[in-house]
C-alpha cells in the first residue's frame, strides 16, 4: 500500500513538474517575492511591520489560489482524461491514490514555494534589502502550511467538481469567501448577535477558515499579537509559547486528515458505484 | 551593566564570609577529627552565621553620628553593611567613604521608610539601599527642599525614591532596580513601586538615572515645573507618567520594552522633546506616547519605534507634534477626540497601519510624511497636489465592538475599508502630505546582516533547482 502511494506520488510529482500551470505559477510566486523586496526600501525587516504584514497579504492573497487550482486541477484531471478508471481497474487502494497524489503535490508547492522564497532571501542578501532569518523562517512555515491546509481543501473540491471548469469555479468562489469577503461576511452576520457572542463565534470560526488560522498564527509569532486587542490576550498569550507552534502544528494535521479523509470516503463511495 | 555594580558591591562581605568559612571548617576537621559528621556541619553553619553578623553593624552608631553633626557638616559613611533605616533631620552632607562600599539594607516593614530625607539643603550620595521591605516603604522618602541625591543605587522591592511636598532637588545618575531577590517572589507588575514618585513637589530636575523593572519609572501628581532629562527606563509599566501636572519638561529620554513609554495624563504645558520610545508593544494596551486630556503642550523631534501604537491622542486639545519620526509601530499615531491640535512635520515609515482617526477632524494634520502614501507633486514644491485622508471605518467599528480588531489590517479588512467611502469630507486628512521625509536619517531602519537568510535562501533555490533536476531526469 505504501509502494503505491509513492508510486502514485512519484507520477504526482512527474505530472506536476510537466504542468506549465505550475512553471507559470513558480514564475509568479517567485516575480512576486522579488517585488515584495524592492518595496522594502527601508532595508533591514524584522519582526511585525509594514514590509511583513504586506508579505503575509500579499501571500494570502496568490498561494492559496494557486493552490486550490492546482489541487483541483490534478484531481478533475484524473477524472477527466480517464486515468482514474484506468488505476482504478489495477488492485489499487483509494487510500494510496489520495495520499499518494496528496504527497506528489505537496512536493510540487514545496517547490513552488521554496523556490519564491528562495531566490527573494539571495536577491536581498545581494542587494542589502533582507529579512531577519527569524522572520524569514516564520514567513516561509506560514506559506508552506497555507499551501498544505490549502491543498487539503482543494482536494474537496476536486472531488465534488465533475469537470475543470466547475473546478476553477469552486476554487474562485472557495478563495473569494475565504480571503476577500471574511471579514465583511462576519461583521454583517455578528453584528446583528448579540455583543457576548461576537467573540466566542469568531473564535471558532476561525478554526474553519485556514487562511485567517494562518495569519493570526504568523501575526501573533512576529510579535504583533497586541494588535489584536484585549479581548484576545489569552490567545495570544497561548500562541506565543511553544505550545502554540504545537498547537498550529496539530491544527494544521487536523485540517489535512479531515479533508482528505472526507475526500476518501466520497471516491470509495464514487468507486463502489 | 547596573548588574554589575550592584553584584560587585556587595559580593566583598560573601567572599569574606565564605573564606572565613572554610578556614573554620579546616581547622575544625585537623582538632576533631572523631568528631560526627553532623555535628560538624552544625558546627560550622553556626560559625559562619557569626561571621557574617559581625561584618554587618546596625544603623545605630550611623544615625548617632548624623544626630551629633553640626548643620553644613559632611559625614562619610565607612564601608560596610548597615541594617536598619536612617532619619536625615538637619542639613547635612551623607556620602559613602568609597562609593558603591557602603550598602543601607532594611527588611523591617515598620519602619516609614528606609532612608528619611527630612530637612532641607540635604545632600546624599554613593550609598546603596537595599530595600526589601515587602510593604509599600520607599527606599529613600524625602519631605525636605533643595535636597541633592546622586550616585546611589537602590534595590527596591517597593517603592524607591518617594518626594513628598519636596521642591528644587537634584537627582542625577542614580540606579533604581526592582530587587534581584523581590524579583524571585513573582510579583504582578501592578503591585510594585513606582522608580521616583513626584507628589505635590515642583522644579526638581531628575537626570541621567536608570530605572528598570518597576511600576511607574518617573511618576509625577500634582507635580509642576519638574525637568526629566537623559533618564533610562525600561521593563516597567509607565516609563513617565505625569498626572495633574503642569509645565514638565521631558527631554532626551529613552523608554525601552514599558507598557507604555511616556503616559502623560491631565497635565497641562508639557514640553515633551527628543526622547526615544523603543519597542512598547508586548501589551494590549502599549503605547510609545500617550497622551490624554492633555491641552498647550508641546511634543517635537521625539522618536517612537516599534511600539504597538506610536503617538496616541484622546481627548486633547492645543497641542503641537512637530517633527517626530514615527516608524515601525503597529499603529503608528491614533486620535480620538482630539481637536484643535497642530501635528506637522513627522515622518510616518514601516508602520503596519499608519493612522487609526475617529471624531478628529479638526486638527490641523498638514506637512507630514506618510511612506504608505503615494502623492502626486505637480508644481514640484516638495508638497502632493491630493490630500492624505485617514479612513475611519476600522477604528468605527472596533470601537463598538472590540472583537472585531482580529481582522486587523487581514486582506478582507483592507478590502472593505476600500469599499467604505462615505462622507470623505468628515475624514481625518492631510491636505499637503510632503513627498519626501524631513528627518531622513535612518535610525528606524534596523541595520542589520541579512545572511543568514540569504543563506537559507541558497539553500532552499539549490534544493529546489535539484529537485527539478531529479524530477525531469526521471522522466
Amino acid at each position: 500500500m505504501v509502494n503505491d502511494a509513492v508510486h502514485i506520488a512519484v507520477r504526482e510529482m512527474k505530472m506536476g513538474f510537466r504542468n506549465p500551470w505550475s512553471y507559470s505559477f513558480m514564475g509568479l510566486f517567485g516575480l512576486f517575492m522579488l517585488c515584495l523586496l524592492l518595496i522594502n526600501n527601508g532595508g533591514y525587516v524584522e519582526g511585525y511591520s509594514s514590509i511583513t504584514g504586506t508579505m503575509l497579504n500579499l501571500i494570502l492573497y496568490l498561494l492559496p489560489l494557486m493552490t486550490l487550482m492546482l489541487g483541483a486541477f490534478s484531481l478533475t484531471g484524473d477524472k477527466e482524461d480517464g486515468s482514474w478508471e484506468l488505476l482504478s481497474s489495477y488492485p489499487l487502494r483509494t487510500l494510496s491514490f489520495i495520499l499518494g497524489k496528496f504527497a506528489g503535490l505537496a512536493v510540487v508547492l514545496f517547490v513552488l514555494v521554496s523556490f519564491g522564497f528562495g531566490l527573494s532571501a539571495v536577491m536581498g542578501w545581494i542587494t542589502g534589502r533582507g529579512l531577519d532569518a527569524h522572520t524569514y523562517i516564520l514567513l516561509y512555515g506560514y506559506s508552506i502550511s497555507l499551501a498544505l491546509m490549502f491543498l487539503a481543501v482543494s482536494f474537496l473540491i476536486g472531488t465534488v467538481a465533475v469537470n475543470r471548469w466547475q473546478a476553477l469555479t469552486v476554487a474562485v468562489a472557495v478563495w473569494f469567501f475565504a480571503i476577500i469577503a471574511w471579514s465583511p461576511l462576519l461583521i454583517a452576520v455578528l453584528g446583528m448577535m448579540p455583543y457576548g457572542w461576537i467573540k466566542p463565534s469568531i473564535s471558532v470560526f476561525t478554526l474553519f477558515n485556514p487562511a485567517e488560522l494562518s495569519r493570526i498564527f504568523a501575526v501573533v509569532k512576529l510579535g504583533g499579537g497586541s494588535v489584536l486587542g484585549p479581548q484576545y490576550y489569552d490567545w495570544v498569550r497561548w500562541i506565543r509559547q511553544p505550545m502554540g507552534s504545537a498547537g498550529y502544528i496539530i491544527a494544521i494535521l487536523v485540517w489535512v486528515g479531515a479533508s482528505t479523509g472526507l475526500t476518501h470516503w466520497l471516491w470509495e463511495r464514487g468507486r463502489a458505484r | 551593566m547596573s548588574d554589575g555594580l550592584w553584584h560587585s558591591s556587595s559580593s566583598w562581605c560573601r567572599c569574606d564570609m565564605l573564606t572565613r568559612r572554610r578556614n573554620k571548617t579546616a581547622i575544625l576537621c585537623f582538632t576533631m577529627v572523631a568528631a560526627v559528621l553532623i555535628g560538624q556541619a552544625i558546627i560550622s553553619v553556626s560559625t559562619a552565621e557569626a561571621e557574617l553578623a559581625n561584618t554587618t553593624s546596625s544603623t545605630g552608631e550611623l544615625q548617632a553620628l548624623i544626630d551629633q553633626a553640626h548643620p553644613g557638616e559632611r559625614i562619610r559613611v565607612p564601608s560596610g553593611v548597615y541594617e536598619g533605616s536612617l532619619i536625615l533631620s538637619k542639613k547635612i552632607t551623607l556620602e559613602a567613604e568609597t562609593e558603591g562600599s557602603v550598602s543601607i539594607v532594611n527588611a523591617n516593614p515598620n519602619t516609614r521608610s528606609v532612608i528619611h530625607i527630612a530637612a532641607d539643603d540635604v545632600k546624599i550620595s554613593g550609598i546603596q539601599i537595599i530595600n526589601e521591605s515587602p510593604s509599600k516603604i520607599p527606599a529613600l522618602l524625602i519631605t525636605g527642599d533643595r535636597t541633592v541625591v546622586e550616585n546611589m543605587n537602590i534595590q527596591t522591592a517597593s517603592q524607591g525614591i518617594v518626594l513628598e511636598d519636596a521642591n528644587d532637588g537634584q537627582f542625577r545618575s542614580n540606579i533604581i532596580q526592582w530587587s534581584d531577590s523581590a524579583a524571585d517572589r513573582a510579583v504582578k507588575l501592578f503591585d510594585k513601586g513606582n522608580g521616583i514618585d513626584l507628589y505635590n513637589s515642583h522644579r526638581n530636575i531628575i537626570r541621567d538615572n536608570t530605572i528598570q523593572r518597576v511600576h511607574d519609572g518617573i511618576y509625577m501628581e500634582n507635580s509642576d515645573d519638574n525637568r526629566l532629562t537623559f533618564n533610562v527606563i525600561e521593563h516597567s509599566r509607565y516609563g513617565i507618567h505625569s498626572m495633574y501636572s503642569k509645565g514638565a519638561v521631558i527631554q532626551n529620554n529613552q523608554g525601552n520594552f514599558n507598557y507604555t513609554g511616556a503616559m502623560i495624563m491631565a497635565s497641562r504645558e508639557v514640553e515633551l522633546t527628543g526622547n526615544v520610545f523603543r519597542k512598547q508593544s508586548e501589551n494590549v494596551n502599549s503605547q510609545g506616547i500617550l497622551i490624554f486630556q492633555v491641552q498647550d503642550s508641546l511634543f517635537k523631534d521625539n522618536k517612537v519605534i516599534g511600539n504597538r501604537v506610536g503617538l496616541y491622542l484622546e481627548q486633547s486639545e492645543n497641542n503641537r507634534m512637530e517633527n517626530n519620526e514615527i516608524a515601525n509601530n503597529f499603529i503608528g499615531i491614533q486620535l480620538l477626540g482630539a481637536r484643535d491640535n497642530l501635528i506637522t512635520g513627522n515622518t510616518l515609515s514601516g508602520n503596519v497601519t499608519e493612522t487609526l482617526a475617529q471624531d478628529s477632524a479638526n486638527n490641523s494634520l498638514d506637512r507630514n510624511y506618510w511612506d504608505s502614501f503615494q502623492g502626486i507633486d505637480t508644481d514640484g514644491d516638495g508638497i502632493s497636489n491630493i490630500a492624505y485622508a485617514i479612513n475611519p471605518f476600522f477604528q468605527g467599528l472596533i470601537k463598538e465592538r472590540p472583537a472585531f480588531q482580529l481582522f486587523f489590517q487581514s486582506p478582507s479588512m483592507v478590502f472593505l475599508e476600500g469599499l467604505y467611502q462615505a462622507d470623505q469630507n468628515t475624514w481625518t486628512s492631510d491636505e499637503e502630505p510632503l513627498m519626501v521625509p524631513l528627518t531622513s536619517d535612518q535610525t528606524s531602519g534596523q541595520k542589520a546582516s541579512s545572511t543568514a537568510s540569504g543563506l537559507i535562501g541558497a539553500a532552499l533555490l539549490i534544493l529546489t533547482l535539484s529537485i527539478l533536476q531529479w524530477a525531469r531526469r526521471r522522466e
